[in-house]
């Protein structure tokens, strides 16, 4: 039953992505210059990819896409050798973490200078913490592929047998993990723990902020290396349950899936979509126990993140490539948001397009993996990170002194030290410049 | 009469020449680089900027932990890969049924890509659904799963082993080159004089293959210290530092802190370990050691 709604919703959003572009206006044929863009995205569904540029060339018969996909963990490295290299390089996947950098670097080309009409007139259309996300020193450099957050997950059969109550802090969550250890579960939580990996980061700050608290001050100082700071109090909490060995890891979202799907654990902490594929009915197992809990904490809040399409510097340095690049993205993120929508119906892909949260079809393809009032709750709480020019180098200096302290390598006390120590000479050496 | 020794340079210098282009300019460029400021967030300042790189990384709080795993993993993989490439290919040498199978099966870890071999292991490590703790299990061997790639020791030796298994192949290949150079009949006097196995392997056999197995301990010690595909794809330098070796160091210098003037540094510093590593090995040779070969090959 759950499988054909879903068919059927996803059926539903192609056919009316089709009718959509069918029936748009679309500039003649001779108008549009002759050219190949090169887009670059990471390699999730790129079936769905394909078929979404094959409709773009359908309906722009003078623009060609050329589609260059990397693996996740290896997508970031690969931008960076594309623009140092000077790589010909057009229409990319930005993220919220890579922005400031590459934006202040140069590489990537604001869209208010590009379409400032369009870009304008979208704003409205975009939830708050995804126009924070995509803008850099006052120019949006974006619009939205996906926008999600991340989220606790649970096994709610697990916890009915167990006759434990859903857990709403992490003091809860260790008991509920303790609980169910004696009860003979070997390791209830299992945890994406791969350092290198942006994922790493950003998991741990949606603990942060469930709760209610943040790495840094409204100046941007580095606070969480403070023994009360709610940073410091959760990689605390991640230390002790890691040695009381009531947490499995897995190294990828992936492997996450089939981990909770073998009813050896019961919580976990994933983004949204991985909620979609572990009640995915056409090949999980334990499709349908799974379900969203607002995030730990006092504040019950997440961190909220956007992915995002961006135009490079050097695309818009050419007028052809600026004008193709621009309905290119305008396509796929602009209204009537039909590429969005189908991500949302056929993946559980977030969005940040405002209007896609009252489309019936978007609304009733979730129900069947998600409560939707306890997403929207969770949403409406979520809010994004301190993106600074400085975050991704700082956080991949960071990311491994927090994993030394979680496996009780080295002291929470000196990783918070170093961490922050680290945070406030990169963003004095900024300042300087 | 055609004779190589009449034009000596023009025979070396087409080789030479591809050495310089795709060996010396690259060291070159790395060191030029690590001389420099070259900082991913500002491309238009490229300042000089003498050791600071060197300084900066040296001082890190990743450098001397990188450099420890790298010698330890380098001492402890490269005389396992040798070994077990001699005792495999002492093995295969012998008549058995489905030898030439098994000859085959031996070889393809060769061929398969770093994170092919990477993806490979984390099946078997995986403390959930692995092969390995499934197995154990089964066996009655644990009760509750080995968490092998995030304890910092187990995820060393986890690491180590698939870089062993990646290399043993290349050194079998080349020993049973060395082992097919033997005549058969010294094997037969040496029965005849009634030489038992380890004799006839210290007096017969370990005379034809140790200038082979001294050049495949420099190759492999070379392949530990700069190996980076199977460390990134396993465990990503963790949990911690545990698995960071120096070359993955270059990478987290250069595309992670963006800061491609430091990531030099530490490529520099590597070629320039790896370069003496291999004049200490070499003085180390007894000087005799290819006397055998080079009178074969006049």
């Amino acid at each position: 039953m759950l499988g054909m709604s879903r068919s059927l919703a996803t059926a539903g959003a192609t056919l009316s992505l089709l009718a959509t572009f069918a029936w748009s206006p679309v500039p003649a044929q001779a108008q549009d210059p002759d050219v190949t863009l090169e887009f670059v995205v990471w390699n999730y569904s790129l079936d769905t990819i394909a078929d979404n540029v094959r409709l773009f060339e359908e309906a722009n018969p003078g623009i060609k896409v050329n589609v260059t996909d990397y693996t996740w963990p290896d997508y970031h490295d690969s931008l960076v050798l594309r623009f140092r290299g000077n790589t010909q390089t057009d229409v990319i996947y930005g993220g919220q973490d890579w922005l400031p950098a590459w934006a202040a670097a140069g590489f990537l080309a604001p869209l208010n200078e590009i379409a400032p009409e369009a870009i304008e007139a979208y704003r409205a259309d975009l939830a708050g913490f995804t126009l924070n996300d995509m803008t850099y020193d006052g120019n949006l450099y974006g619009l939205p592929y996906y926008a999600d957050t991340i989220s606790f997950i649970y096994n709610q059969r697990i916890l009915n047998d167990a006759g434990i109550e859903v857990p709403t802090t992490w003091e809860e969550v260790a008991d509920a993990a303790r609980k169910l250890k004696a009860n003979g579960m070997e390791r209830p939580i299992v945890y994406e723990f791969n350092q290198e990996l942006p994922n790493f980061f950003d998991a741990f700050v949606a603990q942060v902020y469930g709760r209610g608290g943040d790495l840094f001050d409204e100046n941007g100082e580095a606070i969480f290396d403070q023994p009360d700071n709610a940073a410091f109090q959760q990689l605390s909490w991640l230390r002790d349950v890691i040695a009381d060995e009531l947490v499995a890891f897995e190294n990828h979202e992936s492997t996450i899936i089939p981990a909770m799907n073998s009813g050896n654990h019961a919580f976990t902490i994933v983004y949204n979509y991985v909620l979609a594929a572990m009640n995915n009915t056409a090949d999980q197992p334990l499709a349908g126990e799974f379900a969203l809990a607002r995030m730990p904490g006092e504040a019950q809040s997440t961190l909220g993140f956007t992915k995002f399409y961006a135009i490079t510097a050097q695309a818009a340095g050419d007028d052809a490539r600026r004008e193709a690049a621009w309905k290119f993205v305008d396509f796929m993120a602009g209204p009537p948001y039909a590429v969005a929508k189908r991500w949302a119906v056929e993946k559980g892909l977030g969005f940040g397009q405002l209007p896609l949260l009252e489309d019936e079809e978007v609304i009733e393809a979730w129900s069947s993996w998600v409560l939707m009032p306890t997403l929207q709750a969770q949403v409406e709480t979520a809010h994004g990170g301190t993106w600074k020019e400085w975050t991704a180098i700082w956080a991949a200096s960071f990311r491994p002194l927090m994993a030394q302290a979680m496996i009780g390598e080295a002291s929470v006390e000196d990783v918070m030290s170093q961490g922050a120590t680290r945070w406030n000479e990169l963003k004095a050496q900024m300042a300087a410049r | 009469m055609w004779r190589s020794a009449r034009f000596p340079f023009l025979w070396v210098g087409a080789p030479l020449l591809l050495v310089a282009l795709f060996t010396v300019v690259p060291i070159g460029h790395t060191l030029w680089t690590s001389l420099h400021s070259a900082h991913f967030l500002f491309p238009d300042e490229l300042n000089w900027s003498g050791l600071d790189n060197y300084r900066k990384v040296i001082a890190g709080p990743f450098f001397v932990q990188t450099l420890k795993n790298s010698l330890l993993f380098t001492a402890i993989t490269a005389p396992v890969v040798v070994g077990l490439g001699i005792a495999t290919a002492l093995l295969l040498q012998r008549h058995f049924l489905g030898r030439a199978v098994l000859r085959s099966v031996v070889l393809l870890p060769w061929v398969l890509p770093g994170t092919i071999t990477a993806v490979l292991w984390i099946w078997v490590f995986n403390p959930s659904w692995g092969m390995l703790n499934t197995w154990l299990r089964v066996l009655g061997l644990i009760s509750s799963s080995i968490p092998w790639l995030s304890d910092p020791n187990l995820a060393f030796a986890s690491v180590a082993v698939a870089h062993i298994w990646s290399q043993v192949p290349f050194s079998v290949v080349l020993i049973m080159a060395a082992l097919s150079t033997i005549d058969p009949a010294l094997f037969e006097a040496a029965r005849i004089d009634g030489a038992n196995a380890w004799q006839r392997f210290r007096h017969v056999v370990w005379p034809a293959i140790k200038a082979m197995v001294v050049v495949l301990l420099v190759y492999n010690a070379l392949t530990a210290f700069t190996t980076y595909d199977v460390v990134y794809a396993m465990t990503g330098g963790g949990p911690g530092t545990a698995t960071s070796l120096l070359s993955f160091q270059i990478w987290r210098e250069s595309f992670s802190m963006y800061d491609f003037g430091a990531g030099s540094a530490v490529a520099f510093l590597v070629v320039a370990m790896a370069g003496l590593m291999i004049v200490a090995i070499t003085r180390a040779l007894p000087s005799d050691l290819f006397a055998a070969t080079e009178d074969e090959a006049s």
